[in-house]
């Protein structure tokens, strides 16, 4: 700090800057506009306090947060709302710094402040944005404590140093508040919102598929009872698509529950699954999940409901991070029903009328040629794998010239991933009168576990298909494997191309970038099952760690009772040593001086044990005493006397106190 | 009944808060509460718990309970802000009535350093606060002002030590009631009337005073002082100042004195108020005493012999402080 500004200048610049961290993140998010004069206001107030010009007069504030909701309105449709409530708080946030006439008026901008933070985690809740957080908080305490000290120019370090201290005082209740505050769903509403896009509820067809080049973590497994299914079995079943329009796929609007829809004969795998925010209404859980069509399972804070497609659906997207127990069956051990003809089928042999009509002829004449279902199966299969097809995320855009997308694909250029081969498949098995649909989800994982678990990441997003054949009801088929056997195989994510950024990292060292990466996602992952997937189930589980039989909620208030009691009873006590008399002589002292005038010698409590001895003398008192009272002056006050310092010396002082009173005793009796 | 009340409390609270020139602030006799800004602070944690709740996001209740840490542990550190705290009064100057009176109060820190520390009459309204800062290990000065209801010897106000240092989430504060009393004089007649003569030489004797002119010796130069005659201003002097501001000074003559031993009796100022009788007695006190000459008071009922000195002075005014009040 240059020692040129005065303390309002100083004051005023450390706040515009705390808000503008506060505000820093939201800036994206809020329509350009709003961006723009948030800034402009915070450089406005800059610019006022540097040049010491006055404030700007309150109806030129008035008028600009009228334009900011008039605006804000106009960009977002209703003022009620998260998006345009965001916008508004920036604003006000901004402005407010310009309506700031007395240090007091900064705690309306602290208020603000602390929301604007929490805001933040509904986008994202990484280790990232808790570092954001901590400093944000910690600037917004400091500028209060400035607030708080009305002389002179105290130094930014002082404040920045008392609200650091007072928050580490805090901490210990932090930790125990966040441990043991019952955790219940939300009250109104739904959560969510947040998070990034995981794997949408229909697929077009011929969609550049964005989920493809996202690497971040989508989902987590850890295998509980057994042993997770290698990489190249491991599918997470996600939404089941039905409907196609000849451009996208879509869930069937109703499906009947066929009979036997689900038939388990084989052994069972407990895993615990971690889910990233997604968004997504289906969760993907391994292949396949026990359950029968109509069931429900409870998760915190959301109930799940079991589709006669056999995945389990939300009510709403699921925007928190869950952490969920699971049981899968491996598809060996399960046959998925109707095992024969049912109405249910009718939707998975549609097909658009008029559209595609190379690719239902040559599916037609393949079938004439083959004696069965399963050889046509077998024979497209076959004709993927022989036919000139090339695995590849960027196939071009198909059906731009003719409605006939799929034709084009299978026909004349034959490029594509796993979105094309499954669409082109089901639409073959479905022109030969086979039921087909395709199942979305994830395929595959990275290959090694990152402390136990296995990460499943977006570009691990995959499609494929399952065809019904009468007896045996619904198998999967996954066409993809045909042409990339790697791709399902060993199921790795789909490479992404380099970017120029990475492109340095590898000219330094190949695995320099791979490590990088593996250190920061093991550091969220502890993030996340520390701090972020810390729900009801947890606290029970520390719950049962601290020794309680089958916790529930009465055991999570005894424990908080008996905590705030220890810290009450604690508190009491540090408050009762910190109040007591520090120095042991004077009580010392005082008891001498009872024992002196016990024995009738005329001795005031004032003075020192030099002149006591003299009064002993004088009054004809043993000699031994006065000779103890004259050691007691020269201990005290005589040129050797130290002052006390630390444990050690305290101790060993009280054990010469305790020997010279026995001898003051003993002197005193004889 | 409620009188009854009242003054019991009136007495625990005097219990509590004896007394004294020095007050070590502890925990018997701070008090804290929380404070306006502390409420909005526990709504707005309030509704972000709320919205960690409705949204299920963890670190908004990490965020929550950081900051509710930090606010109760503020009410912590607000206490200890002051607990430990050493106030001792300076003993109290003595004023004359028409004037504030000064109250100098010294704070002894023994710990670490303490910021925000306000001190004000404790029947003074809240905004009135004298702000100091006190260094660790060290002490810090502050002068209070107060304005006496007469003349007499006073109980010193109740003081009110309060700080919201450092979040301003809670106020903690305490009383203290000094022990030493004030002496407040009866305020100065202005101008100084003219002294009465002295006794000994007789009512025909003229007014002495010291002033400028109308004297037979040279006494000295003076600043100029309102009611000095221009005649008397030594214009060549202030010719030669190079400021125009600076002060005139005026030749001052004395007039030999005329009786040594002047009494400054009460019933010269017969027919005044009672009030304005000790101020014009307050007033001769004074010129009395900047004559050096014995000079002696009479006060209805008592008299002070003749003397001169610091000691005569202050007797005189003492008693001119108490005059016609009840013991």
């Amino acid at each position: 700090m240059s020692p040129t500004l005065t303390r309002e200048q100083r004051d005023t610049g450390f706040l515009i800057g705390v808000v503008a961290l506060a505000i820093g993140p939201h800036l994206w998010r809020v329509p350009l506009w709003a961006a723009g004069l948030a800034l402009g206001l915070l450089a406005w107030r800059g610019w006022l306090a540097w040049r010491l010009r006055p404030l700007p007069a309150r109806w030129v504030l008035l008028l600009i947060a009228v334009a900011a909701a008039v605006g804000a309105k106009m960009s977002h449709g209703a003022l009620l709302g998260r998006s345009s409530g965001l916008t508004l708080v920036c604003l006000l946030l901004a402005l407010k710094l310009l309506e700031m006439h007395a240090r007091r008026d900064a705690f309306v901008v602290f208020f603000l402040g602390f929301f604007l933070v929490l805001t933040q985690f509904l986008y994202s809740q990484s280790l990232w944005v808790a570092l954001w957080t901590l400093a944000s908080v910690w600037g917004l305490l400091t500028a209060l404590v400035l607030a708080q000290m009305p002389l002179g120019q105290p130094s930014l370090k002082a404040a920045g140093r008392e609200a650091a201290r007072t928050t580490a005082f805090g901490l210990p209740l932090m930790v125990l508040l966040f441990l043991l505050f019952p955790r219940i769903g939300p009250l109104w509403g739904v959560p969510g919102q947040s998070g990034s896009t995981g794997l949408s509820e229909e697929m077009s067809f011929g969609d550049v598929s964005t989920l493809a080049l996202d690497e971040r973590v989508a989902l987590r497994l850890r295998a509980v009872d057994g042993e997770l299914p290698p990489p190249g079995q491991l599918y997470l079943r996600g939404p089941v698509l039905t409907e196609f329009d000849g451009q996208a796929w879509k869930p069937a609007a109703a499906v009947l529950v066929p009979p036997d829809a689900l038939v388990l004969s084989g052994g069972v795998l407990r895993y615990e699954l971690m889910l990233e925010p997604l968004r997504m209404t289906v969760l993907p859980v391994l292949e396949h999940s026990p359950g029968q069509p109509g069931e429900t399972w409870a998760l915190d804070g959301v109930t799940l409901r079991r589709t006669a497609e056999l995945t389990w659906i939300a009510p709403r997207p699921l925007g928190e991070t869950l952490r969920v127990q699971a049981v899968a069956v491996p598809p060996s051990g399960v046959q998925r029903g109707p095992l024969a003809e049912h109405l249910s089928l009718r939707a998975a042999r549609a097909l658009p009328p008029g559209l595609n009509p190379r690719l239902r002829a040559w599916a037609r004449d393949l079938r004439a040629q083959v004696g069965s279902d399963p050889d046509f199966v077998r024979a497209v299969v076959a004709h993927i794998r022989q036919a000139p097809f090339t695995y590849t995320l960027n196939p071009g855009v198909y059906g731009e010239f003719s409605p006939h997308g799929i034709d084009e694909f299978w026909f004349d250029r034959r490029l594509g991933f796993c979105e094309h081969y499954a669409s082109a498949f089901v639409v073959a098995l479905r022109a030969a009168g086979i039921p087909a649909r395709i199942v979305t989800g994830y395929q595959g994982r990275d290959a090694e576990l990152q402390e136990g678990w296995a990460v499943v990441r977006n570009s691990n997003a995959h499609a494929w298909a399952e065809y019904w054949l009468p007896g045996t009801g619904w198998q999967r088929a996954d066409p993809t494997a045909a042409v990339a056997p790697e791709r399902v195989e060993r199921g790795l994510a789909l490479s992404t191309p380099v970017g120029v950024f990475r492109g340095a990292f590898d000219a330094v060292d190949p695995t320099l970038w791979a490590g990088l990466r593996h250190l920061a996602e093991r550091m969220d992952l502890r993030w996340q099952e520390w701090v972020l997937n810390y729900k009801r189930e947890q606290q029970f589980k520390l719950l049962d760690k601290l020794g309680f039989d089958s916790p529930d909620w009465s055991s999570l208030g005894q424990l908080a009772a008996v905590t705030i009691a220890v810290l009450a009873v604690g508190s009491l006590a540090w408050q009762q040593w910190h109040a007591r008399r520090r120095d042991p002589w004077p009580s010392r002292l005082a008891r001498v001086h009872a024992q002196l005038q016990a024995r009738g010698w005329p001795v005031a409590p004032h003075q020192a044990p030099l002149r006591w001895a003299h009064t002993v003398r004088a009054n004809g008192g043993p000699e031994p005493v006065a000779q103890a009272l004259l050691a007691l002056e020269a201990w005290r006050y005589g040129p050797d006397a130290q002052p006390t310092r630390g444990w050690q010396q305290t101790w060993q002082e009280a054990q010469r106190w305790r020997q010279w009173w026995r001898g003051l005793r003993l002197a005193l009796r004889a | 009944m409620l009188k009854a009340a009242q003054r019991r409390w009136q007495d625990w609270w005097k219990a509590r808060h004896p007394a004294r020139d020095a007050q070590v602030l502890t925990q018997r006799n701070l008090y804290i509460v929380p404070t306006k800004v502390g409420a909005a602070f526990v709504l707005t944690q309030l509704l972000l718990l709320v919205a960690s709740i409705n949204d299920q996001l963890s670190l908004g209740y990490a965020l929550t309970f950081l900051l509710c840490g930090a606010g109760l542990a503020s009410m912590h550190t607000t206490h200890g802000n002051l607990r430990g705290l050493t106030l001792s009064l300076l003993s109290p100057p003595a004023g004359h009535a028409d004037a504030d009176q000064a109250l100098t109060v010294r704070l002894h820190n023994p710990g670490r350093a303490r910021f925000g520390i306000g001190l004000r009459l404790a029947d003074a309204t809240s905004d009135s606060l004298a702000w100091v800062d006190v260094p660790a290990q060290g002490l810090a000065e502050l002068t209070l002002h107060w304005r006496a209801p007469g003349r007499g010897l006073h109980e010193l106000p109740v003081l009110r030590v309060e700080t919201r240092y450092p979040l301003g989430l809670f106020v903690a504060w305490s009383y203290w009631r000094p022990e030493s009393r004030q002496w407040v004089y009866p305020a100065v007649e202005a101008p100084c009337p003219p002294l009465p003569a002295g006794k000994a030489v007789g009512h025909e004797a003229q007014p002495v005073a010291v002033r400028a002119g109308g004297g037979d010796e040279l006494h000295g130069v003076r600043p100029w002082r309102e009611g000095d005659g221009l005649r008397h201003v030594l214009w060549n002097k202030a010719a030669q100042q190079p400021d125009p501001n600076a002060p005139l000074w005026v030749r001052e003559w004395s007039a030999p004195p005329q009786g040594q031993d002047c009494w400054l009796d009460a019933d010269d100022t017969l027919g005044l108020p009672d009030e304005q009788r000790w101020q014009r007695l307050t007033a001769w006190v004074l010129a009395a005493d900047q004559r050096g000459t014995d000079w002696g008071l009479r006060l209805p009922g008592q008299a002070l012999e003749l003397g001169q000195g610091a000691q005569q002075r202050r007797t005189a005014l003492e008693r001119l402080a108490l005059v016609g009040q009840a013991p």
